[in-house]
């Protein structure tokens, strides 16, 4: 039991984990908030399934197709929402990419409908038995997949030249334009990158969860909640936050199965209502008493 | 021309002009009667949670007002109220700041319509909708008229359904915690306590939950008999995906989500077999020529499926058109004849209780797990 619950928060916690890495990139990079990285999953998701229903193709194939149409897409959403506003106060930013998040709802809304669409599997939506414990291949493959674009993120910025540079930017743009990194190019990067991302995630929550134009909310909350936990600014604190949202979301309603007399002694505890509010309860003390994050350092290593 | 000659012509021409004038007095209002007037604004969620239903109550309103006789000239604009109580009393309040408004066909999201209740009575303007949210008809509010069974009938029909023809007594009970949610819980709990049966597992799941696994985990912990659900469309597809992958072979009773076409092609016919939700009518599943005729005309206007919502919607508007053909004039005049009147739509005979639930009947539908068409196996008037 317990084993089958922890697989459920894992498969849930890696894709959360994907789409709070790319928002924290874009945050380290730019000192703002994108608002619209929720929509970006969204976008994911919708390109994954126009994709997916002309090239009639697994998810698994289309998966580097739909970053590479996610990362095109932040590119040019960097040049909307951040380099015309980003000699201003960062709040008009944060209201541009919640314009910009809006009109990709809304877009959504008027090619495909209000309706749930449910996207292609990343190779089947068959299940398998390992141990004693059910589990889904579309889960083992966000695992799997998931890992994947969380190293070779890992190596591009910390193996890689390009890496150097965007690192550089994120710590002190001045700085970098000082030693001669094109900036603003190392900016657009991160936007494409951190889109990239969310959009990776975006193709395998539509298949496990459906999507909707209006789930990008639901979904950038998660990853704010995500990177304040972890560390503001923390990319691995980023992605610690993203399992600890999942194992509250799966774990703890779960406890009464795993110890029994907790039904009996504080059965509203362990309700799905009541694990959301803990979350959130969670998130103020940290807040509180710890607003570097769980993660965090005082002084963070950015990007 | 003589002096008498001209005082006759003048005399001819006088009595030409009267005539024209007494024709035109008479014509005047016959002209009035024959192109009644209809100022119909819809006021519904086309995006947020309930955009789906909300469309679909656009559609059908859309669809009664294209086929309304020419005797009524309907003005009607549609405006999206999202899914906040206070878009919906904005789009209330701008309407009604634009002209005289006959009748609003309202948001289906019971919070929004707790919300506009009071800025409908104080402008006596009727509001018809399709919210199956019970307390919307319990405010002693005369202005709204819900042309969707309420909890009251659905759960009914619901709970009947479960006792009667499953002949369940161990019902774990998984709702949502909207105002719609809670609603038809009470109801499911209180007509399941009439029965002496108290579920043995319950619990609520927020809009946005994803994985259900940790609630499935409970409801098969409590070892049920039946599942009944009282979700929205999306995530009523969730859960049944959801309870599938984890070998849940219980026997599923939904709520009108699993109605929507659009949901049941989330999902494979294999996963729908042996589910059954209640609703007020099975469009894609006909019934009937003017069922039929509704169904193929909605198709080609729309490109999509219509569900129960759309159907009620249309019956809404349809039923107004018909007091406004038959001299309604007024908003008062509207809603003194939604009141006491009775139509014939494509669902039901709607008829007020005295409180504006207009809808009462209720049916079953169920999937055999071959198709995603549903079958209608048990009527509840």
């Amino acid at each position: 039991m317990l084993l089958q619950i922890l697989a459920n928060a894992l498969a849930l916690g890696a894709a959360y984990a994907l789409l709070a890495l790319g928002f924290v990139l874009i945050l380290n990079a730019t000192g703002a908030v994108n608002f619209a990285h929720g929509d970006m999953v969204m976008a994911g998701g919708y390109v994954a399934i126009a994709m997916g229903s002309v090239l009639q193709l697994p998810g698994a194939l289309l998966l580097p197709l739909v970053v590479a149409v996610m990362a095109l897409l932040g590119f040019v959403f960097s040049w909307f929402a951040y380099f015309p506003l980003k000699n201003r106060p960062p709040v008009s930013v944060f209201i541009s990419t919640i314009a910009l998040g809006i009109i990709f709802q809304n877009s959504a809304n008027a090619i495909y409908g209000a309706a749930p669409r449910k996207g292609p599997p990343l190779l089947s939506e068959g299940n398998f038995g390992m141990g004693g414990i059910t589990i889904g291949a579309q889960a083992l493959g966000i695992v799997v997949v998931a890992i994947v674009l969380i190293v070779a993120q890992h190596l591009l910025l910390n193996r890689s030249g390009i890496g150097r540079k965007l690192r550089a930017t994120a710590q002190d743009r001045e700085m970098a334009e000082a030693v001669g990194i094109r900036v603003n190019r190392m900016i657009a990067l991160t936007f494409a990158l951190g889109s990239a991302l969310a959009g990776a995630a975006g193709l395998m929550l539509s298949n496990t969860f459906f999507i909707t134009p209006t789930d990008g909310t639901n979904y950038v909350i998660k990853a704010y909640i995500a990177v304040t936990i972890g560390g503001w600014g923390s990319l691995s604190g980023a992605v610690c936050g993203a399992l600890i949202i999942a194992l509250f979301e799966v774990l703890f309603p779960s406890l009464p199965l795993l110890i029994p007399p907790l039904k009996i002694i504080a059965p509203w505890l362990f309700t799905q209502t009541a694990s959301t509010i803990l979350l959130y309860v969670g998130l103020l003390a940290i807040m509180f008493f710890r607003p570097q994050g769980l993660f965090g350092e005082t002084v963070q290593r950015r990007v | 021309m003589k002096v008498s000659d001209m005082r006759r012509n003048n005399r001819r021409r006088d009595n030409c002009i009267g005539l024209l004038v007494a024709t035109a007095l008479v014509a005047c209002p016959l002209a009035a009667s024959a192109q009644a007037e209809l100022n119909l604004p819809i006021l519904v969620p086309i995006t947020g949670f309930l955009s789906l239903e909300g469309t679909s109550q656009r559609n059908g309103a859309l669809l009664a007002i294209k086929n309304a006789p020419s005797s009524v000239k309907i003005t009607a604009e549609v405006t999206d109220t999202g899914s906040s109580p206070e878009g919906a009393v904005t789009a209330l309040e701008r309407s009604l700041s634009r002209g005289k408004v006959s009748a609003v066909a309202a948001s289906m999201l019971g919070t929004q319509m707790l919300a506009m209740l009071p800025v409908a009575l104080e402008n006596k303007v009727p509001l018809a909708t399709v919210s199956g949210t019970a307390d919307i008809t319990e405010k002693n509010n005369p202005y709204v008229f819900r042309f969707f069974p309420g909890d009251a009938v659905a759960k009914g029909a619901h709970v009947r359904y479960v006792l009667e023809e499953l002949k369940k007594k161990r019902v774990a009970l998984v709702y949502q915690t909207t105002a719609y949610g809670q609603s038809g819980r009470k109801h499911i709990v209180e007509l399941l306590k009439k029965s002496g049966i108290e579920p043995v597992m319950e619990e609520a799941l927020d809009v946005a939950v994803k994985d259900m696994s940790a609630v499935i985990g409970k409801v098969q912990a409590a070892r049920p008999d039946v599942i009944m659900l009282h979700l929205h469309g999306g995530p009523s597809a969730l859960f049944i995906k959801q309870a599938g992958a984890a070998k849940v072979n219980l026997p599923i009773v939904a709520g009108s989500g699993m109605s929507q076409p659009t949901t049941v092609a989330l999902m494979e016919p294999a996963e729908l077999k042996g589910l059954c939700a209640e609703t007020n009518a099975a469009p894609v599943a006909g019934g009937s020529p003017q069922m039929d005729k509704f169904l193929a005309q909605y198709r080609a206007e729309f490109k999509s499926e219509p569900d129960g919502f759309a159907v009620g919607q249309y019956d809404a508007t349809s039923m107004i058109i018909d007091v406004v053909a038959k001299g309604a004039k007024t908003p008062e005049d509207i809603r003194k004849a939604l009141s006491g009147g009775s139509f014939k739509g494509l669902a039901m005979t709607y008829k007020s209780d005295g409180k504006g639930n207009m809808a009462h009947s209720a049916v079953i539908i169920c999937y055999d797990g071959k198709t995603r068409m549903p079958k209608i196996v048990k009527r509840y008037d």
